[in-house]
């Protein structure tokens, strides 16, 4: 059986309040695992725990109780940040320092050094994106591009774990679509992501796997597949399907003692259709989706 | 949070390197500019008392100046750093890598020592440029004024103006204004670790600075007044350590009055002034520690 590539184990996080004999419970006995390799969604909404959470993964906040592991290592340890990158949410870097010198700061933090480093520093260019703005100051950057760079300095040590407070949040759909591409790209890469967000559709589209947190509590947990499939009803797609084969297929379910609920022209999401009117995207194939209820699998 | 993991000196080196680019960039040097015009408007502005005046006067105002600037900067820049860190969520990156907050806190501090030291420099340098400059103009008009006289009676005269100019003495002044600086550093970091504002953090600084130049003055009093009781021991050890004496740095009137300073005072005010850094930055880090970000 493999290490999970973090483990949290009966976690509990209670804030005192100042002046006051109460406390606030952010995080409630909350218990998850990600597997090596997977995309796990942290989803909720704001104040539901999630930044806490990851703020005690990371070992930036001490847990009232429960253990939290990366690795197999216990996160309270410094040892176990060699083997995560982490994005805070709406970061803000050192704006007088350009997008190199950042890239080298952050190396360095992490053990880097000589050519390993520069070299290191020319790749995470290439891949978010900003061999162009290299020499540019943060300053300058927009909010999508300090995003990137952000990312970049996560990586920066190649770590297997990483972490991302929304990382998308307050992006452009373009930005925010870039975002998203390298995080598959990480993912195709074989490292881990866990990532916090309440925009769904995102994490629909990147997460294996998702935790929903609700005041402190994990509510659902599983693969995303299983969380959002109606387990009666199936999708079938067709291209190019004449108005007599929707009929056929109609009457076929019909003696199937299935239903048809919903026949109609497939849609593009408004995020392509942006970053196609934008020119960011090419067209996406045009194409029929059918919806059938009660539907027995063959 | 645990903190296992060797010092790395790369680590605390780039964070020691950040601090000195964060401050420069942002343009604190540009006080030397107020230094310099300080010092030429008041050597211009003097040229009419006697040289020994002159030369007295200068050195009081320009080690004055140092004084306050150095501790001006120590403070103010030192009290920005942590809160400004958090507030950016900068600290979260830097310390979700592998650096133990205690390299973190330390490369800060060197970061501003090191500032603190070019800074002392850079006014040191233009303060020594003056000087020599005023006692070369000096020189050449007493030169002139003495052109008649026989040379055994010019030398004396000479020798008298390059004493009372630049002069050995004028470098442990200059050093203790740098320890000074140093601890006043380290405090305020210290106090920014649990301070949620840098406005609280000068603040709370400033009574440190008048109550640290004023605490000698009312030792004394109380040990003469209570005749020395343990209870006023007590007290008075509690107030040294919350509350440097900032008067013991304070060499600088006997530099500018020509007192020779004995090689023992200044080593025991260099190892004072290392004590309190020391004892501030572990206090700051053991705060630190305990800090939820």
């Amino acid at each position: 059986m493999t290490e999970p590539a973090i483990a949290v184990r009966g976690l509990t996080k209670t804030f005192p309040v100042p002046f006051r004999r109460v406390s606030v419970m952010a995080v409630r006995d909350l218990n998850l695992t990600v597997e090596p390799g997977e995309v796990y969604g942290l989803l909720g909404p704001n104040g539901s725990g999630k930044s806490t959470t990851l703020k005690i993964i990371l070992g930036l906040v001490s847990p009232t109780r429960g253990t939290t592991e990366i690795m197999g290592r216990n996160s309270r340890r410094v040892q176990s940040r060699a083997s995560v990158g982490f994005l805070p949410e709406n970061p803000y870097f050192y704006k007088y320092l350009t997008g190199a010198e950042t890239l080298r700061f952050f190396g360095k933090l992490c053990g880097l050094g000589g050519r390993t480093l520069h070299e290191r520093i020319d790749q995470m260019l290439a891949l978010v994106g900003l061999e162009e703005a290299r020499h540019r100051r943060l300053s300058t950057y927009s909010k999508g591009m300090l995003q990137r760079i952000g990312l970049a300095q996560a990586i920066i040590h190649d770590p297997r774990v990483v972490i991302l407070d929304e990382p998308t949040a307050g992006v452009d759909p373009a930005g925010s679509r870039d975002i998203c591409d390298l995080i598959l790209q990480l993912k195709k890469r074989g490292i881990t992501v866990l990532l916090s967000s309440h925009l769904l559709a995102q994490a629909q589209e990147i997460c294996d796997r998702v935790g929903i947190l609700s005041a402190g509590a994990l509510v659902r947990e599983g693969r995303l597949a299983d969380l959002i499939a109606i387990e009666n009803r199936t999708e079938v797609v067709l291209e190019n399907a004449s108005e007599k084969l929707l009929q056929e297929i109609a009457s076929v379910a019909a003696r199937s003692n299935a239903r048809l609920i919903e026949c109609r022209r497939s849609t593009t999401t408004l995020e392509r259709l942006f970053l196609e009117a934008t020119g960011e995207e090419n067209t996406a194939p045009a194409s029929t989706a059918i919806s059938k209820k009660d539907q027995k699998k063959a | 949070m645990s903190s296992s993991i060797s010092l790395s000196l790369r680590r605390i080196r780039a964070l020691t390197g950040i601090t000195l680019t964060d401050l420069t960039r942002q343009r604190v040097f540009y006080f030397a500019l107020i230094f310099a015009l300080l010092l030429i408007a008041s050597s211009v502005l003097m040229a009419r008392f006697s040289f020994q005046q002159e030369f007295q006067i200068l050195k009081d105002v320009s080690l004055g100046a140092m004084s306050i600037v150095t501790s001006l900067l120590a403070v103010v820049a030192t009290a920005r750093l942590l809160p400004q860190d958090v507030e950016d969520r900068t600290v979260y990156t830097i310390l979700a890598k592998p650096v133990p907050r205690f390299e973190y806190l330390l490369g800060r501090l060197l970061g501003i020592l090191l500032l603190l030291a070019i800074s002392t420099l850079i006014m040191s340098a233009l303060f020594v440029a003056v000087l020599c400059s005023r006692e070369q103009t000096v020189l050449h008009e007493t030169a002139q004024q003495m052109a008649s006289l026989p040379r055994d009676q010019v030398e004396p005269a000479l020798a008298a103006v390059r004493h009372s100019a630049l002069n050995i003495d004028l470098v442990p002044a200059v050093a203790t204004i740098y320890f000074k600086a140093t601890l006043l550093a380290a405090l305020t970091l210290f106090v920014s670790t649990f301070a949620t504002t840098n406005l609280f953090t000068i603040v709370v600084m400033v009574f440190v600075y008048f109550i640290g130049h004023l605490q000698a003055l009312a030792r004394a009093y109380l040990l003469q007044e209570q005749g020395g009781g343990w209870t006023a021991q007590i007290f008075l050890a509690i107030v040294a350590l919350l509350f440097p004496d900032l008067q013991a740095f304070n060499l600088v009137d006997d530099a500018v009055a020509g007192t020779v300073i004995p090689l023992a005072l200044f080593g025991k005010t260099a190892l004072l002034g290392l004590f309190y850094t020391t004892v501030y930055t572990l206090l700051g880090t053991v705060v630190f520690y305990g800090k939820e970000l």
